[in-house]
Protein backbone atom coordinates (compact mmCIF):
# COMPACT_ATOMS: atom_id res chain seq x y z
CA UNK A 1 0.00 0.00 0.00
CA UNK A 2 1.37 3.38 -0.98
CA UNK A 3 1.47 6.02 1.67
CA UNK A 4 0.16 9.27 0.27
CA UNK A 5 2.64 12.16 0.33
CA UNK A 6 0.20 14.20 2.39
CA UNK A 7 0.76 11.82 5.25
CA UNK A 8 4.45 12.46 5.27
CA UNK A 9 5.89 15.63 6.69
CA UNK A 10 9.14 17.04 7.77
CA UNK A 11 7.98 18.47 11.03
CA UNK A 12 8.38 17.01 14.48
CA UNK A 13 7.21 13.43 14.83
CA UNK A 14 4.16 12.42 16.80
CA UNK A 15 4.77 12.17 20.51
CA UNK A 16 3.52 9.44 22.82
CA UNK A 17 0.84 11.75 24.13
CA UNK A 18 -0.40 12.67 20.66
CA UNK A 19 -0.50 9.05 19.67
CA UNK A 20 -2.50 8.07 22.72
CA UNK A 21 -4.89 10.95 22.06
CA UNK A 22 -5.42 9.44 18.60
CA UNK A 23 -6.29 6.20 20.31
CA UNK A 24 -8.93 7.94 22.40
CA UNK A 25 -10.38 9.88 19.47
CA UNK A 26 -10.31 7.47 16.56
CA UNK A 27 -10.18 3.91 17.80
CA UNK A 28 -13.94 3.60 18.24
CA UNK A 29 -14.63 5.13 14.83
CA UNK A 30 -12.22 2.79 13.07
CA UNK A 31 -13.67 -0.13 15.02
CA UNK A 32 -17.24 0.70 14.02
CA UNK A 33 -16.32 1.22 10.40
CA UNK A 34 -14.53 -2.08 10.07
CA UNK A 35 -17.04 -4.02 12.13
CA UNK A 36 -19.98 -2.93 10.00
CA UNK A 37 -18.30 -4.35 6.94
CA UNK A 38 -16.45 -7.39 8.23
CA UNK A 39 -19.09 -8.48 10.80
CA UNK A 40 -16.41 -10.25 12.79
CA UNK A 41 -15.37 -8.78 16.12
CA UNK A 42 -12.14 -10.69 16.40
CA UNK A 43 -11.00 -9.78 12.91
CA UNK A 44 -12.03 -6.18 13.49
CA UNK A 45 -10.00 -5.99 16.71
CA UNK A 46 -6.99 -7.40 14.94
CA UNK A 47 -7.34 -4.90 12.13
CA UNK A 48 -7.65 -1.97 14.49
CA UNK A 49 -4.69 -3.21 16.50
CA UNK A 50 -2.58 -3.53 13.36
CA UNK A 51 -3.61 -0.11 12.12
CA UNK A 52 -2.54 1.59 15.33
CA UNK A 53 0.63 -0.46 15.41
CA UNK A 54 1.52 0.79 11.96
CA UNK A 55 0.79 4.33 13.01
CA UNK A 56 3.12 3.91 15.97
CA UNK A 57 5.88 2.54 13.80
CA UNK A 58 5.46 5.38 11.31
CA UNK A 59 4.75 8.09 13.83
CA UNK A 60 7.78 10.08 12.71
CA UNK A 61 6.41 10.24 9.18
CA UNK A 62 2.70 10.82 9.80
CA UNK A 63 1.30 14.23 10.68
CA UNK A 64 -0.86 14.28 13.75
CA UNK A 65 -3.64 15.98 11.78
CA UNK A 66 -3.58 13.23 9.22
CA UNK A 67 -3.56 10.42 11.74
CA UNK A 68 -7.28 9.75 11.36
CA UNK A 69 -7.08 9.35 7.60
CA UNK A 70 -4.00 7.21 7.97
CA UNK A 71 -5.77 4.93 10.41
CA UNK A 72 -8.85 4.54 8.27
CA UNK A 73 -6.71 3.93 5.22
CA UNK A 74 -4.68 1.23 6.85
CA UNK A 75 -7.74 -0.36 8.44
CA UNK A 76 -9.72 -0.34 5.21
CA UNK A 77 -6.97 -2.03 3.23
CA UNK A 78 -6.39 -4.58 5.91
CA UNK A 79 -10.09 -5.32 5.85
CA UNK A 80 -10.14 -5.72 2.08
CA UNK A 81 -7.14 -8.03 2.26
CA UNK A 82 -8.87 -10.04 4.93
CA UNK A 83 -12.03 -10.32 2.89
CA UNK A 84 -10.12 -11.36 -0.21
CA UNK A 85 -8.24 -13.96 1.80
CA UNK A 86 -11.45 -15.39 3.10
CA UNK A 87 -13.15 -14.93 -0.32
CA UNK A 88 -16.10 -13.39 1.35
CA UNK A 89 -18.64 -11.57 -0.71
CA UNK A 90 -20.80 -9.82 1.78
CA UNK A 91 -24.02 -9.37 -0.07
CA UNK A 92 -26.54 -11.00 2.12
CA UNK A 93 -25.16 -10.48 5.56
CA UNK A 94 -27.57 -8.68 7.69
CA UNK A 95 -27.14 -5.81 10.00
CA UNK A 96 -29.66 -7.43 12.25
CA UNK A 97 -27.28 -8.18 15.04
CA UNK A 98 -25.91 -4.69 15.20
CA UNK A 99 -29.21 -3.10 14.41
CA UNK A 100 -30.95 -4.78 17.26
CA UNK A 101 -28.13 -3.99 19.61
CA UNK A 102 -27.68 -0.40 18.70
CA UNK A 103 -31.07 0.77 17.40
CA UNK A 104 -33.64 -0.23 19.87
CA UNK A 105 -37.01 1.07 18.83
CA UNK A 106 -35.65 2.17 15.40
CA UNK A 107 -38.12 3.03 12.66
CA UNK A 108 -39.18 0.67 9.97
CA UNK A 109 -37.38 2.89 7.48
CA UNK A 110 -34.08 2.43 9.23
CA UNK A 111 -34.54 -1.29 9.26
CA UNK A 112 -35.27 -1.21 5.56
CA UNK A 113 -32.21 0.94 4.92
CA UNK A 114 -29.91 -1.30 6.86
CA UNK A 115 -31.27 -4.26 5.00
CA UNK A 116 -30.58 -2.51 1.71
CA UNK A 117 -27.01 -1.61 2.73
CA UNK A 118 -26.35 -5.27 3.39
CA UNK A 119 -26.82 -5.93 -0.26
CA UNK A 120 -23.96 -3.61 -1.27
CA UNK A 121 -20.45 -4.84 -1.97
CA UNK A 122 -17.64 -3.96 0.46
CA UNK A 123 -16.46 -1.00 -1.58
CA UNK A 124 -19.90 0.55 -1.78
CA UNK A 125 -20.60 -0.17 1.84
CA UNK A 126 -17.29 1.43 2.84
CA UNK A 127 -18.13 4.50 0.81
CA UNK A 128 -21.51 4.89 2.49
CA UNK A 129 -20.05 4.37 5.96
CA UNK A 130 -17.13 6.71 5.47
CA UNK A 131 -19.37 9.35 4.07
CA UNK A 132 -22.38 9.14 6.37
CA UNK A 133 -20.88 7.88 9.67
CA UNK A 134 -17.45 9.46 9.55
CA UNK A 135 -18.20 12.52 7.49
CA UNK A 136 -15.25 12.31 5.14
CA UNK A 137 -15.13 14.31 1.95
CA UNK A 138 -14.82 12.74 -1.48
CA UNK A 139 -11.16 13.63 -1.46
CA UNK A 140 -10.50 12.10 1.94
CA UNK A 141 -12.40 8.97 1.04
CA UNK A 142 -10.30 8.78 -2.11
CA UNK A 143 -7.13 8.89 -0.02
CA UNK A 144 -8.36 6.18 2.24
CA UNK A 145 -9.58 3.87 -0.42
CA UNK A 146 -6.94 4.69 -2.97
CA UNK A 147 -9.46 6.13 -5.43
CA UNK A 148 -9.64 9.38 -7.28
CA UNK A 149 -12.20 11.96 -6.22
CA UNK A 150 -14.29 11.42 -9.34
CA UNK A 151 -14.23 7.68 -8.78
CA UNK A 152 -15.47 8.16 -5.23
CA UNK A 153 -18.28 10.37 -6.49
CA UNK A 154 -19.36 7.92 -9.18
CA UNK A 155 -19.18 4.83 -6.93
CA UNK A 156 -20.98 6.57 -4.13
CA UNK A 157 -23.75 7.79 -6.36
CA UNK A 158 -24.24 4.33 -7.73
CA UNK A 159 -24.54 3.04 -4.17
CA UNK A 160 -27.14 5.66 -3.36
CA UNK A 161 -29.17 4.84 -6.44
CA UNK A 162 -29.20 1.20 -5.48
CA UNK A 163 -30.34 2.12 -2.01
CA UNK A 164 -33.02 4.42 -3.35
CA UNK A 165 -34.45 1.80 -5.67
CA UNK A 166 -34.33 -0.79 -2.91
CA UNK A 167 -36.14 1.48 -0.52
CA UNK A 168 -38.80 2.28 -3.10
CA UNK A 169 -39.37 -1.37 -3.74
CA UNK A 170 -39.56 -2.26 -0.07
CA UNK A 171 -41.92 0.58 0.70
CA UNK A 172 -44.22 -0.54 -2.08
CA UNK A 173 -44.17 -4.07 -0.71
CA UNK A 174 -44.90 -2.98 2.80
CA UNK A 175 -47.68 -0.67 1.69
CA UNK B 1 -27.47 24.11 -15.00
CA UNK B 2 -29.71 21.49 -13.37
CA UNK B 3 -32.09 19.72 -15.75
CA UNK B 4 -34.07 16.53 -16.23
CA UNK B 5 -30.95 14.55 -17.16
CA UNK B 6 -28.55 15.52 -14.40
CA UNK B 7 -30.76 16.37 -11.41
CA UNK B 8 -30.04 13.03 -9.63
CA UNK B 9 -26.26 13.73 -9.57
CA UNK B 10 -26.86 17.16 -8.14
CA UNK B 11 -29.32 15.76 -5.59
CA UNK B 12 -26.81 13.16 -4.35
CA UNK B 13 -24.01 15.73 -4.13
CA UNK B 14 -26.47 17.95 -2.28
CA UNK B 15 -27.15 15.32 0.41
CA UNK B 16 -23.40 14.55 0.58
CA UNK B 17 -22.69 18.21 1.36
CA UNK B 18 -20.33 18.44 -1.56
CA UNK B 19 -21.94 21.48 -3.25
CA UNK B 20 -20.96 25.06 -2.68
CA UNK B 21 -23.47 27.68 -1.61
CA UNK B 22 -24.50 28.66 -5.15
CA UNK B 23 -25.02 25.10 -6.24
CA UNK B 24 -27.09 24.36 -3.17
CA UNK B 25 -29.34 27.35 -3.88
CA UNK B 26 -29.79 26.15 -7.47
CA UNK B 27 -30.87 22.70 -6.32
CA UNK B 28 -33.39 24.15 -3.86
CA UNK B 29 -34.83 26.32 -6.55
CA UNK B 30 -35.08 23.39 -9.00
CA UNK B 31 -36.94 21.29 -6.46
CA UNK B 32 -39.65 23.96 -6.21
CA UNK B 33 -40.37 23.87 -9.94
CA UNK B 34 -41.87 20.35 -9.90
CA UNK B 35 -43.30 18.31 -6.98
CA UNK B 36 -41.83 15.08 -8.37
CA UNK B 37 -38.35 16.49 -7.90
CA UNK B 38 -39.08 17.26 -4.27
CA UNK B 39 -40.20 13.63 -3.76
CA UNK B 40 -37.02 12.42 -5.47
CA UNK B 41 -34.82 14.57 -3.24
CA UNK B 42 -36.67 13.29 -0.17
CA UNK B 43 -36.04 9.72 -1.29
CA UNK B 44 -32.35 10.39 -1.70
CA UNK B 45 -32.32 11.88 1.78
CA UNK B 46 -33.65 8.57 3.15
CA UNK B 47 -30.61 6.73 1.76
CA UNK B 48 -28.34 8.66 4.10
CA UNK B 49 -27.30 6.86 7.31
CA UNK B 50 -27.61 8.90 10.47
CA UNK B 51 -25.54 7.70 13.38
CA UNK B 52 -27.57 8.05 16.53
CA UNK B 53 -26.28 7.83 20.07
CA UNK B 54 -27.60 4.29 20.29
CA UNK B 55 -25.32 3.24 17.49
CA UNK B 56 -22.21 4.32 19.31
CA UNK B 57 -19.96 1.33 19.70
CA UNK B 58 -16.89 1.27 21.84
CA UNK B 59 -14.00 -0.97 21.09
CA UNK B 60 -13.22 -3.43 23.85
CA UNK B 61 -9.71 -3.64 25.30
CA UNK B 62 -8.79 -0.29 23.87
CA UNK B 63 -6.12 -0.01 26.51
CA UNK B 64 -3.89 -2.33 24.49
CA UNK B 65 -3.68 0.26 21.75
CA UNK B 66 -1.83 2.75 23.90
CA UNK B 67 1.88 3.07 23.32
CA UNK B 68 4.78 4.56 25.22
CA UNK B 69 8.32 5.22 24.11
CA UNK B 70 9.67 2.97 26.86
CA UNK B 71 8.09 0.04 25.05
CA UNK B 72 10.70 0.38 22.33
CA UNK B 73 13.58 0.55 24.75
CA UNK B 74 16.45 -1.76 23.93
CA UNK B 75 19.38 -2.93 25.96
CA UNK B 76 22.80 -1.52 25.32
CA UNK B 77 24.82 -3.94 23.16
CA UNK B 78 27.76 -4.21 25.56
CA UNK B 79 25.49 -4.77 28.52
CA UNK B 80 23.60 -7.43 26.59
CA UNK B 81 26.84 -9.23 25.81
CA UNK B 82 27.68 -9.29 29.50
CA UNK B 83 24.49 -11.25 30.17
CA UNK B 84 25.54 -14.18 28.06
CA UNK B 85 26.81 -17.22 29.89
CA UNK B 86 28.98 -19.97 28.57
CA UNK B 87 28.28 -23.50 29.49
CA UNK B 88 31.07 -25.03 31.50
CA UNK B 89 32.99 -27.53 29.42
CA UNK B 90 32.04 -31.03 30.22
CA UNK B 91 35.04 -33.02 31.31
CA UNK B 92 35.26 -36.18 29.41
CA UNK B 93 37.07 -39.11 30.86
CA UNK B 94 38.84 -40.82 28.03
CA UNK B 95 39.32 -44.39 28.91
CA UNK B 96 42.77 -45.32 27.78
CA UNK B 97 43.68 -48.99 27.83
CA UNK B 98 45.81 -48.51 30.95
CA UNK B 99 43.02 -46.73 32.73
CA UNK B 100 40.56 -49.42 31.76
CA UNK B 101 42.89 -52.15 33.07
CA UNK B 102 43.34 -50.25 36.32
CA UNK B 103 39.58 -49.73 36.65
CA UNK B 104 38.87 -53.41 36.15
CA UNK B 105 41.57 -54.37 38.65
CA UNK B 106 40.20 -52.04 41.28
CA UNK B 107 36.65 -53.23 40.66
CA UNK B 108 37.76 -56.86 41.03
CA UNK B 109 39.59 -56.05 44.28
CA UNK B 110 36.56 -54.28 45.61
CA UNK B 111 34.28 -57.19 44.83
CA UNK B 112 36.68 -59.60 46.48
CA UNK B 113 36.98 -57.43 49.52
CA UNK B 114 33.23 -57.08 49.88
CA UNK B 115 32.84 -60.80 49.44
CA UNK B 116 35.37 -61.51 52.15
CA UNK B 117 33.72 -59.10 54.51
CA UNK B 118 30.39 -60.73 53.87
CA UNK B 119 31.86 -64.14 54.57
CA UNK B 120 33.39 -62.91 57.80
CA UNK B 121 30.15 -61.32 58.87
CA UNK B 122 28.19 -64.48 58.31
CA UNK B 123 30.63 -66.62 60.22
CA UNK B 124 30.74 -64.25 63.15
CA UNK B 125 26.96 -64.20 63.40
CA UNK B 126 26.78 -67.97 63.49
CA UNK B 127 29.42 -68.19 66.20
CA UNK B 128 27.90 -65.62 68.43
CA UNK B 129 24.73 -67.62 68.85
CA UNK B 130 26.49 -70.26 70.86
CA UNK B 131 27.42 -69.52 74.40
CA UNK B 132 30.38 -71.28 75.84
CA UNK B 133 32.18 -70.88 78.94
CA UNK B 134 35.63 -71.68 77.95
CA UNK B 135 37.82 -73.01 80.56
CA UNK B 136 41.30 -72.69 79.38
CA UNK B 137 44.13 -74.28 81.19
CA UNK B 138 47.42 -72.66 80.73
CA UNK B 139 50.38 -74.20 82.44
CA UNK B 140 52.31 -71.93 84.73
CA UNK B 141 55.65 -72.32 86.45
CA UNK B 142 54.42 -74.13 89.45
CA UNK B 143 51.68 -76.01 87.80
CA UNK B 144 49.10 -73.62 88.63
CA UNK B 145 46.29 -73.13 86.36
CA UNK B 146 44.43 -70.20 85.60
CA UNK B 147 40.85 -70.60 85.13
CA UNK B 148 39.28 -68.05 83.15
CA UNK B 149 36.10 -67.74 81.54
CA UNK B 150 34.54 -65.55 79.13
CA UNK B 151 31.96 -63.53 80.66
CA UNK B 152 29.17 -63.45 78.29
CA UNK B 153 26.37 -61.03 78.27
CA UNK B 154 22.96 -62.30 77.47
CA UNK B 155 21.68 -61.46 74.05
CA UNK B 156 18.46 -59.69 73.34
CA UNK B 157 15.77 -60.79 75.62
CA UNK B 158 12.35 -61.44 74.54
CA UNK B 159 10.66 -60.79 77.80
CA UNK B 160 11.05 -58.02 80.31
CA UNK B 161 11.69 -60.57 83.02
CA UNK B 162 14.65 -61.94 81.19
CA UNK B 163 16.02 -58.51 80.54
CA UNK B 164 15.74 -57.64 84.19
CA UNK B 165 17.58 -60.76 85.16
CA UNK B 166 20.19 -60.09 82.53
CA UNK B 167 20.75 -56.64 83.96
CA UNK B 168 21.23 -58.11 87.37
CA UNK B 169 23.66 -60.63 86.00
CA UNK B 170 25.73 -57.96 84.42
CA UNK B 171 25.94 -56.06 87.61
CA UNK B 172 26.76 -59.13 89.54
CA UNK B 173 29.48 -60.17 87.22
CA UNK B 174 32.26 -58.33 88.63
CA UNK B 175 35.91 -58.90 88.40
CA UNK B 176 36.92 -61.99 90.04
CA UNK B 177 38.93 -61.39 93.00
CA UNK B 178 41.32 -63.87 93.99
CA UNK B 179 43.48 -63.14 96.85
CA UNK B 180 45.90 -65.48 98.12
CA UNK B 181 47.46 -65.52 101.32
CA UNK B 182 51.01 -66.57 101.44
CA UNK B 183 50.79 -67.97 104.88
CA UNK B 184 47.52 -69.75 104.77
CA UNK B 185 47.60 -70.75 101.12
CA UNK B 186 43.95 -70.22 100.94
CA UNK B 187 42.07 -69.21 98.03
CA UNK B 188 39.31 -66.90 98.18
CA UNK B 189 36.96 -67.36 95.51
CA UNK B 190 34.00 -65.48 94.64
CA UNK B 191 31.19 -67.25 93.31
CA UNK B 192 29.69 -65.27 90.64
CA UNK B 193 26.30 -65.97 89.52
CA UNK B 194 25.22 -65.03 86.17
CA UNK B 195 21.86 -64.69 84.75
CA UNK B 196 19.56 -67.12 83.14
CA UNK B 197 19.80 -67.99 79.57
CA UNK B 198 17.44 -67.10 76.93
CA UNK B 199 17.76 -69.87 74.41
CA UNK B 200 17.67 -72.77 76.81
CA UNK B 201 14.55 -72.44 78.77
CA UNK B 202 15.27 -75.43 81.05
CA UNK B 203 18.06 -73.62 82.84
CA UNK B 204 17.10 -70.66 84.89
CA UNK B 205 20.45 -69.84 86.27
CA UNK B 206 23.93 -70.79 85.85
CA UNK B 207 26.58 -70.64 88.39
CA UNK B 208 29.96 -70.06 87.23
CA UNK B 209 32.68 -70.60 89.57
CA UNK B 210 35.56 -68.50 88.80
CA UNK B 211 38.77 -68.50 90.41
CA UNK B 212 41.77 -66.65 89.66
CA UNK B 213 44.99 -67.72 91.01
CA UNK B 214 48.12 -65.92 91.29
CA UNK B 215 51.31 -67.49 90.30
CA UNK B 216 53.11 -69.69 92.76
CA UNK B 217 50.77 -69.29 95.64
CA UNK B 218 48.32 -72.00 95.34
CA UNK B 219 48.87 -75.59 96.16
CA UNK B 220 48.16 -78.17 93.62
CA UNK B 221 45.82 -80.02 95.89
CA UNK B 222 43.66 -76.99 96.20
CA UNK B 223 43.64 -76.77 92.51
CA UNK B 224 42.60 -80.33 92.11
CA UNK B 225 39.78 -79.72 94.49
CA UNK B 226 38.79 -76.84 92.48
CA UNK B 227 38.86 -78.85 89.35
CA UNK B 228 36.68 -81.61 90.75
CA UNK B 229 34.28 -79.27 92.35
CA UNK B 230 33.97 -77.22 89.29
CA UNK B 231 30.91 -77.86 87.39
CA UNK B 232 31.57 -78.07 83.78
CA UNK B 233 28.10 -78.14 82.54
CA UNK B 234 27.86 -76.12 79.48
CA UNK B 235 24.41 -75.07 78.79
CA UNK B 236 23.68 -73.55 75.47
CA UNK B 237 22.30 -70.12 75.75
CA UNK B 238 21.97 -67.27 73.42
CA UNK B 239 24.45 -64.64 74.17
CA UNK B 240 25.90 -61.98 72.06
CA UNK B 241 29.49 -61.08 72.40
CA UNK B 242 30.28 -57.45 72.73
CA UNK B 243 33.56 -56.41 71.29
CA UNK B 244 34.69 -53.71 73.58
CA UNK B 245 38.27 -53.69 72.49
CA UNK B 246 38.29 -51.30 69.67
CA UNK B 247 36.02 -48.82 67.99
CA UNK B 248 33.75 -50.15 65.28
CA UNK B 249 34.80 -48.71 61.96
CA UNK B 250 32.63 -50.31 59.43
CA UNK B 251 30.72 -48.78 56.59
CA UNK B 252 27.28 -50.25 56.18
CA UNK B 253 25.99 -50.34 52.65
CA UNK B 254 22.67 -52.13 52.77
CA UNK B 255 23.46 -55.52 54.21
CA UNK B 256 27.14 -55.18 53.44
CA UNK B 257 29.62 -54.20 56.06
CA UNK B 258 32.80 -52.80 54.63
CA UNK B 259 35.85 -51.86 56.59
CA UNK B 260 36.14 -48.12 56.40
CA UNK B 261 39.92 -47.94 56.36
CA UNK B 262 40.24 -50.49 53.57
CA UNK B 263 37.57 -48.80 51.52
CA UNK B 264 39.25 -45.44 51.89
CA UNK B 265 42.53 -46.94 50.71
CA UNK B 266 40.90 -48.32 47.58
CA UNK B 267 39.23 -45.05 46.69
CA UNK B 268 42.51 -43.18 47.13
CA UNK B 269 44.22 -45.54 44.74
CA UNK B 270 41.51 -45.07 42.17
CA UNK B 271 41.62 -41.29 42.32
CA UNK B 272 45.42 -41.38 42.05
CA UNK B 273 45.10 -43.45 38.87
CA UNK B 274 42.66 -40.93 37.41
CA UNK B 275 45.01 -38.04 38.18
CA UNK B 276 47.86 -39.89 36.56
CA UNK B 277 45.78 -40.35 33.48
CA UNK B 278 45.09 -36.64 33.26
CA UNK B 279 48.78 -35.75 33.65
CA UNK B 280 49.66 -38.16 30.85
CA UNK B 281 47.37 -36.28 28.54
Amino acid sequence: MLIEPSFIHDQLSMTDLEFNICVDDYSDGVYRFILKISKNKEDTRDIVQTAFEKLWVNREKVKTLKAKSYLFTVAYHLMIDQLRKESKIIMTDSFDENANAITQGSSELKQLLLEAINNLNPTQKSLILLKDYEGYSYQEIGEIMQLSESQVKVYLHRARLILKNKLTHLEKMSA
Amino acid sequence: MINENNYETYFMSYIDNELNAAERAAVEAFVLTEPKYAAALALFEKTKLHASSNEFMEMEDKIFLYRFTEMDAKLDGDFKKSLYRKQAPVRKIIFTPNLMRASFAIAAMLILFIGLQLFKTESSISESNIVESNIVETPLKDKTTVASTNILIPAENQTLANSAIATKAITKNQTILASTNNTSNSINTNIVSSSSSQASRENDSQNIVVAKFSEGQISSTAMETMATEEEKTILPTNYKEIDTEEEDRTINIGILEIDAAAFRGITRKFSALLKRNKIEK
